[in-house]
């Protein structure tokens, strides 16, 4: 039996208590054809090197824990097989957030922007259950529906110029997530939501690389919920000087 | 500053993606004869009588304002765009002032220019 | 090695409690796979402020009279000034090409009551019109129209 291919693995290594800046560490083990990119991973950490740091959970691209750059593009490591790779495969952490310990990112201020765009239905008034459920159309689903797909996997972060050199932009997967909510029937919380996306990290910074959408792993096409936030804003702008606020529908 | 240009921030966008799509429109056919055509001989270009005539026309003078202006909007904003791709975010607010007032400059003229046709 | 992002990129509020690594901009940027066409479609931003402002020195040289139009038909026919064209018109089309193309997925589902056509009768709507702009714009620049 001949025996099974070896691959390079040239890793992204960074102990905060020994290194002054990151580097590399390179891994070469035998691959098996089978594997995702997280398999060897997980492998060299099991069997090689104890101390490599790395997140993953789902194994099956729906928790979006196992984000890494591969060959320098933000990936979801459980969804690429080691066989689209060649011979050597570089793996560094996240672009665009720093660094805790080699792979893994600070998550938190990914979390700060997703809190600021109040991702929840807003009502003017809130129903009492005996009104019985808001009803909602299937239309009226396709109009979001693509954009409550995101599993905030921080791709679409990594891949964002503009996160890169502006630290208040939102940033792609927290205004489709607002947008999201800005486009569901049930919620009357547009004009709040506007006014933020308007302040500080406005939308209006977003340069439509459209980066954000090509390294999504779950299609949720965060450019075009971006841009298509930025057209409801001036909406919502251009409403707010012909009427006096108070007055909207 | 900051605060002015994010309340404003609506209009530059409609100007800046009108100049990407009106501005681009128009200036397809103006830098193709003007620019390219006319200049090399390949067409004659306009005498001064007939392109008076035109540009002095109400949809004429809408026209040259457009041409002149939009692209100028689109320009300014992607000229800031790139700088803060690059690093420049920190002096974004004195940059866009800087990028903005020239735009505005330009349209300012562009009114000036087409009124004294 | 990438270059550096902003140092507050993706910082949190409340700093965690070890010393992160800072952050880095995506290594393909600038002129890498796809950021390519993003860096060179920003980057015509300069090539429409300048012939924004040629096209402006044309209509001034128009309103001032027949000596200025001459003469700025003779600057324009500069080897300089032409090549300044010929690159402008690439990146004109450059821009149309790569803004058709994303304009459809930036519409709105919806804006009151009006849903926007499908995206490929959009982007049909777009090319038209350009076309159609480009043709009565360069008839009338040529004569045909007065």
């Amino acid at each position: 039996m001949s025996d099974p291919p070896k691959k390079t693995f040239v890793i992204t290594r960074f102990d905060p208590d020994v290194d002054e800046v990151p580097k590399t560490q390179s891994y070469e083990i035998a691959v098996d054809p089978d594997w995702k990119v997280l398999d060897a991973v997980n492998y060299i950490k099991d069997e090689v090197d104890g101390t490599l740091s790395h997140r993953w959970s789902c194994r099956m691209a729906v928790c979006g824990s196992c984000g890494m750059m591969v060959n320098g593009e933000p990936r979801l490591t459980c969804k690429d097989s080691v066989s689209q790779y060649g011979d050597t495969v570089e793996i560094t952490p996240l672009s665009n957030f720093p660094v805790i310990r080699d792979l893994v990112v600070e998550m938190d201020g990914f979390m700060d922007k997703f809190k600021k765009v109040k991702p929840w239905i807003i009502r003017a008034k809130e129903l009492a259950a005996e009104d019985g459920p808001v009803r909602q159309s299937p239309e009226e689903l396709e109009e979001f529906k693509q954009f409550s797909m995101c599993i905030n996997c921080m791709l679409c972060y990594s891949a964002c110029p503009v996160v890169s050199n502006e630290p208040e932009f939102l940033g792609p997967a927290a205004i489709a997530l607002g947008h999201r909510y800005n486009v569901d029937s049930r919620d009357e919380g547009a004009s709040e939501r506007n006014a933020i996306f308007r302040g500080e990290g406005t939308v209006f910074s977003c340069s439509f690389a459209n980066e954000c959408s090509e390294v999504c792993p779950k299609n949720v096409d965060p450019a075009a919920a971006v841009n298509q936030a930025k057209f409801n804003a001036v909406i919502d702008w251009a409403t707010g000087l012909v009427l006096p606020s108070g007055e909207k529908e | 500053m900051k605060q002015f240009l994010l309340k404003v921030e609506p209009v530059i966008w409609l100007l800046f993606g009108q100049g990407i799509m009106i501005g681009t429109m128009l200036l397809t056919g103006w830098v193709l004869v003007m620019g390219v055509l006319a200049p090399l001989g390949v067409v004659d270009s306009l005498s001064y009588e007939h392109a008076h005539g035109l540009a002095s026309s109400l949809i004429g003078r809408v026209v040259l304002v457009a041409l002149i202006a939009l692209p100028l909007w689109k320009g300014a904003h992607h000229i800031r765009s790139l700088s803060i791709d690059f690093g420049g975010a920190d002096r974004d607010t004195e940059l866009a002032t800087f990028l903005y007032g020239i735009a505005s400059v330009g349209s300012l003229l562009a009114i000036v220019a087409v009124v004294r046709l | 090695m990438a270059r550096p992002a902003h140092p507050q990129a993706m910082q949190p509020v409340k700093p965690g409690r070890t010393r992160t690594a800072p952050p880095t901009m995506p290594p393909q940027f600038p002129m890498t796979g796809r950021y390519r066409a993003y860096t060179l479609f920003d980057a015509t931003g300069f090539l429409y402020l300048f012939v924004g402002f040629v096209a402006l020195r044309v209509v001034w040289a128009l309103g001032t009279g027949s000596a200025a139009w001459a003469n700025i038909q003779q600057q324009l026919a500069n080897p300089l000034y032409i090549g300044f064209h010929v690159i402008t018109l690439a990146a004109v089309c450059f821009v149309a090409v790569r803004f058709f193309g994303l304009f459809p997925k930036a519409q709105p589902p919806r804006i009151g009551p009006l849903k926007p056509p499908p995206g490929p009768v959009i982007v049909g709507m777009l090319y038209a019109a350009w076309i159609g702009i480009t043709v009565l714009m360069s008839a009338a620049l040529m004569g045909g129209i007065s």
